[in-house]
């Protein structure tokens, strides 16, 4: 398997293939970037910070992804983080805990899962996914993931660590793997988040 | 009336978090769920908290939603009538 | 053949045996049996549960404490490991997954999935991490299919799959602001269905590449699929869950005319039961004997598809298809073959599905070996 492409989102920027493409402004850093890179998806506001994030690293990475699919179906997305929808039940929780109604539209965010359902949604993909929690960025469980993922028939996966942990940074590593020769090798992924993270 | 419709404008874009639009963006006629706002049956739903929250009108039937959340105008005139 | 049949016909067999089962129907396969073939509900009626004491009908287990999440935990694994013995559970070649949509929310300040670690810790000598699935309700179905990756890959001989979910306010009124629950108990495929019951269980699969000794079935193939279309409401054309389903059938290598019996999803709303009634149309699967399970348990979440799972390798074990408690009356535009009576049947082959929040959707295929 091969890595084809990476992409990078936290609040320095946005980042493709370990180049910056994109700054983003200190306030409303999410915000900032969503306008910059010039999109047109006004769903985009209604996201959570999970989903958000992963809308712009799938987006920068758009061609590259484009290139290797085969069909609408054949590209797996692998998803995996520490803390959950954490941040979002934390919100969705404080809109009726303190005299105020249980939010619909945050309440459906409750979920780690709807990151992978907002991407199929944008790019009409309609492939398998999973969710995973793992306690920090394992590179070992996700080529174990893509070994079966290429081992069931699928061409590509769109792997993705999207976290909101509450005592690290917010970020979303992506990385498009296809399936090359279905030996695990050396992908290098936590040298590459690492180097993301120190940029 | 036209000071409810305003705060309305105000409030929709805050409780659906429409953070590109400004109250000015929304005209009193604009079908709210037509293709320029692209909101959804969450929305909707979200839209029934705003009733209840800032208005202390309750609606039982999600579907009774439709029509009268169906531009500002006719928004207004529900509240205007239940409050 | 395409690539996908080539796999299934060379690929290591699998199986699922018993488990554990903890519902408000009681502990094990056999009370549950007992209350299946009495046509017993564990959904009962729970007084001022919604957000303005609105009344509602729960899958409450009575006698878990304010500690839901891990009562529960403990009195699965507690019985699970009495079947099995604690030499399989410390085995180095045995796996734990666990798939859960909230896990312990009484941590939702620190860590909602430590709390298992550390009851895995500290109940077991396994030194391999476990794994946690979140995927919303097709979680459990998902990681059964995982744990068949896992033995087929032969890095494990044995998978223990656990699916937990218990129940919290801030799930209830959640659903709630959805206007997804019923004020009675749920009716999947009714024509008078209004919602779901929320319920809360502990299911245990063991998943072995080793023969049992005792009721096994073989697993043969699942997949999961997005319908790309809305994150909490179904595609209306069922898309998702016909690609999941057809992929599945081409991984198990059968034929869909092979399928004895559909255990659903069926949460009892409009939009959800209805879905499935024009996917299993368009799969030409709808005059296969169907039921839904959330008459009996509520929607038990991330617990669904296991509990579901070890309920329909009962009915296969006894050759009894269970009656979809709740359903009186056709309800969706497509017609289903819901089960109306408890019925003896020749069940060897059966398809489970699951559908759930985020587009997900989830089958697999296990087989009776006649």
């Amino acid at each position: 398997m091969k890595v084809v492409a990476t992409s990078y989102i936290s609040v320095k920027g946005a980042f493709l293939n370990e180049k910056k493409i994109q700054h983003a402004d200190d306030t409303n850093w999410l915000k900032s970037l969503y306008q910059a890179l010039e999109i047109d998806y006004p769903k985009f506001y209604k996201m959570d910070t999970l989903s958000k994030m992963a809308f712009l690293a799938s987006e920068i990475m758009k061609n590259e992804i484009a290139a290797v699919q085969t069909s609408d179906q054949d590209m797996q997305l692998l998803f995996a983080n520490s803390a959950a929808s954490q941040q979002t039940d934390l919100k969705y929780l404080d809109s009726y805990a303190n005299g105020g109604t249980p939010s619909p539209s945050l309440f459906v965010y409750t979920l780690p899962n709807i990151v992978t359902g907002e991407l199929a949604i944008r790019n009409k993909w309609y492939g398998e996914n999973t969710f995973f929690i793992t306690e920090k960025f394992d590179e070992d469980f996700f080529k174990e993931q893509l070994q079966f993922a290429f081992s069931r028939g699928n061409k590509s996966c769109l792997c993705a660590w999207v976290d909101t942990p509450t005592d690290g940074i917010e970020e979303c590593f992506l990385f498009l793997v296809s399936e090359g020769e279905n030996k695990p090798g050396n992908l290098e992924l936590l040298n590459r988040l690492n180097n993301y993270r120190n940029e | 009336m036209s000071e409810l419709k305003e705060q309305l404008k105000a409030q929709i874009i805050e409780q659906l978090n429409l953070e590109d639009l400004s109250p000015a963006d929304i005209k009193d006629d604009t079908l709210l769920f037509g293709d320029e706002l692209g909101l959804d049956s969450i929305d909707a739903l979200e839209f029934i908290v705003l009733l209840e929250s800032n208005y202390g009108i309750k609606i039982a039937d999600p579907s009774e939603g439709r029509e009268i959340f169906q531009s500002v105008n006719s928004l207004a005139a529900y509240i205007e009538k239940n409050q | 053949m395409g690539i996908e049949t080539k796999l299934a016909s060379r690929l290591k067999p699998v199986y699922l045996t018993y488990g554990s089962l903890v519902s408000p129907l009681g502990i094990g396969m056999e009370q549950h049996l007992t209350a299946f073939n009495a046509g017993k509900t564990g959904v009962s009626f729970q007084q001022g549960t919604g957000f303005n004491k609105e009344d509602y009908y729960l899958g409450k287990i009575e006698s878990l404490s304010n500690n839901r999440y891990t009562d529960l935990l403990s009195l699965g694994f507690n019985d699970f490991v009495e079947k099995v013995g604690q030499e399989l559970i410390d085995s180095p070649s045995t796996l734990i997954i666990v798939s859960t949509t909230k896990a312990n929310l009484n941590d939702l300040d620190s860590d909602t999935f430590a709390s298992t670690r550390k009851f895995i810790q500290e109940t077991t000598n396994n030194p391999n991490t476990p794994i946690f699935i979140s995927n919303a309700c097709i979680s459990g179905v998902i990681a059964v299919n995982t744990a068949a990756d896992y033995i087929r890959s032969e890095k494990f001989t044995d998978v223990i799959v656990i699916g937990i979910d218990a129940l919290y306010d801030f799930v209830v009124y959640g659903f709630q602001a959805l206007y997804a629950l019923s004020n009675e108990p749920s009716k999947p495929f009714d024509k008078d269905r209004k919602g779901i019951s929320i319920g809360e269980a502990c299911g245990i699969i063991h998943v072995t590449s080793n023969k049992p000794t005792s009721f096994y079935v073989d697993y043969l193939g699942g997949a999961s699929s997005n319908d790309a279309n809305h994150i909490s409401g179904p595609s209306r054309t069922g898309e998702g869950l016909v690609r999941a389903v057809n992929r599945s059938i081409e991984r198990s290598n059968i034929a869909k005319e092979n399928i004895d019996f559909i255990s659903a999803h069926g949460t009892g709303t409009v939009y959800n039961d209805e879905m499935e009634s024009i996917a299993f149309s368009r799969l030409g699967v709808n005059h296969v004997p169907t039921n839904s399970l959330k008459g009996y348990f509520g929607h038990t979440l991330g617990a669904a598809g296991v509990i579901e799972i070890l309920i329909s390798m009962l009915s296969a074990e006894t050759n009894t298809l269970f009656k979809s408690l709740g359903f009186d009356e056709q309800g969706t535009s497509e017609s289903m073959n819901i089960i109306t009576n408890n019925t003896q049947a020749e069940i060897q082959t059966v398809l489970k599905t699951a559908s759930g929040f985020g587009g997900g959707n989830a089958a697999l295929i296990f087989q009776k070996t006649l």
